[in-house]
């Protein structure tokens, strides 16, 4: 399942490798398809030659189109995906200053590196520019900041923004460019400028633009809101796990791992946010039951390497979250047996029953003592020190930096 | 100053041809690496790389450039300089294969070379900042964040090619 670098799937330092590899490519296809004249690419503006329109909007639906099915498909989970922040009036303030650098200086900073580099001077001064331009940001950043860094709203989709269902944006869209591609046609055809500019292969102009239009409509039949998709756990496997219940990790393996502070375990904290600030274990955090259920956060706390512990204060809402994410297709998520009542009923109860005349019996009273002690010093520790305690660095979420 | 021949030079490939590979490049990028394509990032991790190396002291107090300490490496070693190493080298092995190495101003017929390349750099200094602000340029904000469906994406393009038709007008002696 995708994206692979992010989730560690294959090997992070073949990364640069790869922006290589993909980076020809870009370059290739940009410089193949005329973007490296900056006539053509101002012709989009002036009605001579929409190359940029063409490419653009092809490009742009061919992967929205992609991605979509591949999600569909489970096959890319978008938690791991970039997806740009957004910074509304600083996106605004920036697009309108580039549309100014576009008409100006007609290219934009990708072109004008394959423009550059076979030869072009006028790219060559572009690229000058940019690099002064960069440089003017950073010295007046401070005038910049409260402008860049202002009203930040999150990470949104735009089907979310508009209020409309990702497949019914998407088949909008693939609809918006063909119509944008027949009526420039037209516009292109007419024009009586700069024909020459517009040397191009003959090819059934049609034939990418089928395939997507079919995909578009198939898009339109799929229901969305299935929580099931090719990578979920299959009927009989989900029961004999909900049936056996080697889900259950009972509290002697719990306080051993805290006590030892061993850190292959991650502890998952699934009751309210109160709850948790009133007292959780050691290095937990916090993802309230109703959040992960209601699919309104990021799934990601299963780590590949690690094992994921959920517990409630009984065990109703961890086995809840715990069904719902051995569906999804996890696996190392486990349980804590009878959740924190069973573990303070153990660790801070009367365990006179211990037979300690056995040797097994006296390590077995030494070892909840010790619990006992950790956890009470844990819990003064954090009463003294902060209400919140921040997740262990490993946890965080490895989404990408992204950015051009 | 244009020295291919006309026969020499192949045509350009067919835009939804070039479109749809990019598009296959692109969802094949955020597929291996989570990202998408970008071009303004590297040339601001190399200014950053050069103001530091030259005034270190610039760098210290300025939130902006100080990511020049980010994480203890240089700049230089991120994922976005390495693609950009590519686009130059497949931007440079296109033009080859198709007979386009030349030295040459593209301009429009009125206007001289001299107008050209002012206006070539104001534009890229007005692309350089916008590329800041935006978080990104064309390819990074617009056509990536389109691929993804971000709100931001769809934001930064529709601002950049509003803008562009708006005043395109206003300086149609450049181009035609």
């Amino acid at each position: 399942m995708g994206p692979l670098i992010p989730q560690n799937i294959i090997n992070g330092d073949l990364n640069f490798f790869f922006a290589l590899i993909i980076g020809i490519a870009f370059g290739f296809i940009l410089e193949q398809a005329g973007f490296s004249s900056s006539r053509k690419l101002a012709g989009v503006f002036y009605g001579y030659d929409f190359v940029v329109l063409k490419v653009f909007f092809t490009a742009g639906i061919t992967a929205a189109t992609g991605l979509f099915f591949l999600k569909y498909m489970g096959w890319v989970n978008f938690n791991f995906l970039y997806i740009n922040p957004l910074y509304i009036w600083s996106a605004l303030v920036g697009g309108v200053i580039m549309g100014f650098g576009f008409i100006l200086g007609g290219f934009c900073p990708g072109t004008s590196l394959t423009a550059a580099v076979i030869g072009k001077i006028d790219a060559w001064f572009f690229i000058f520019g940019m690099f002064a331009g960069i440089i003017l940001f950073g010295i007046f950043y401070p005038l910049f900041q409260p402008l860049h860094m202002g009203n930040f709203l999150g990470n949104p989709f735009i089907y979310d923004t508009l209020g409309m269902s990702q497949k019914w944006f998407l088949f909008f869209l693939i609809m918006m460019a063909v119509m944008a591609f027949a009526v420039t046609q037209i516009i292109e055809d007419n024009s009586k400028r700069f024909k020459e500019l517009l040397y191009t292969q003959k090819l059934k102009t049609t034939y990418p633009l089928f395939f997507i239009l079919i995909l578009a409509l198939t898009a339109l039949f799929l229901d969305e809101n299935r929580i099931s998709y090719l990578g979920e756990t299959d009927r009989s496997k989900l029961m004999t796990q909900l049936i056996n219940k080697n889900r259950y990790l009972d509290t002697e393996k719990i306080c051993y791992n805290i006590v030892n502070e061993q850190k292959d375990l991650l502890f998952v904290d699934v009751r309210t946010e109160n709850e948790f600030n009133d007292f959780h274990l050691p290095n937990a955090v916090n993802i309230p039951a109703y959040t992960v259920l209601n699919n309104s956060t990021h799934n990601n706390f299963v780590e590949k390497n690690k094992k994921t512990v959920l517990y409630s204060s009984g065990t109703t809402k961890a086995d809840m979250v715990w069904f719902f994410l051995a569906r999804e297709g996890a696996e190392n998520v486990f349980v804590l047996e009878g959740g924190l009542n069973k573990l303070f009923d153990d660790v801070f109860g009367n365990n006179n029953f211990i037979d300690t005349t056995k040797m097994d019996g006296l390590y077995e009273k030494r070892f909840f003592e010790r619990a006992r002690t950790y956890l009470k010093e844990g819990k003064l520790k954090k009463d003294e020190d902060v209400k919140t305690v921040p997740p262990p660095s490993d946890f965080d979420v490895k989404a990408v930096k992204g950015g051009c | 100053m244009e020295k291919s021949l006309k026969n020499d030079v192949k045509p350009y490939m067919n835009p939804y041809l070039a479109g749809f590979l990019l598009g296959i490049v692109l969802l094949i990028t955020f597929y291996i690496t989570g990202r998408g394509l970008g071009a303004s990032g590297a040339i601001k991790s190399t200014v950053i790389t050069a103001i530091g190396k030259i005034t270190p002291e610039t760098v210290k107090d300025n939130s902006f450039f100080d990511e020049y300490f980010n994480g203890g490496h240089s700049p230089m070693k991120s994922w976005l300089v390495f693609e950009v190493l590519g686009v130059l080298l497949g931007g440079f092995l296109s033009g080859f294969l198709s007979g386009r190495l030349t030295l040459k101003i593209d301009k429009g017929p009125h206007i001289k070379n001299y107008t050209r390349l002012i206006f070539a750099v104001a534009g890229g200094l007005l692309f350089g900042i916008g590329s800041q602000l935006g978080r990104g340029c064309t390819s990074g904000a617009a056509l990536s964040g389109m691929a993804v469906f971000s709100t931001a994406g769809f934001l930064t393009m529709m601002a950049i090619f509003g803008t562009g038709y708006m005043i395109a007008y206003f300086f149609r002696k450049l181009w035609i």
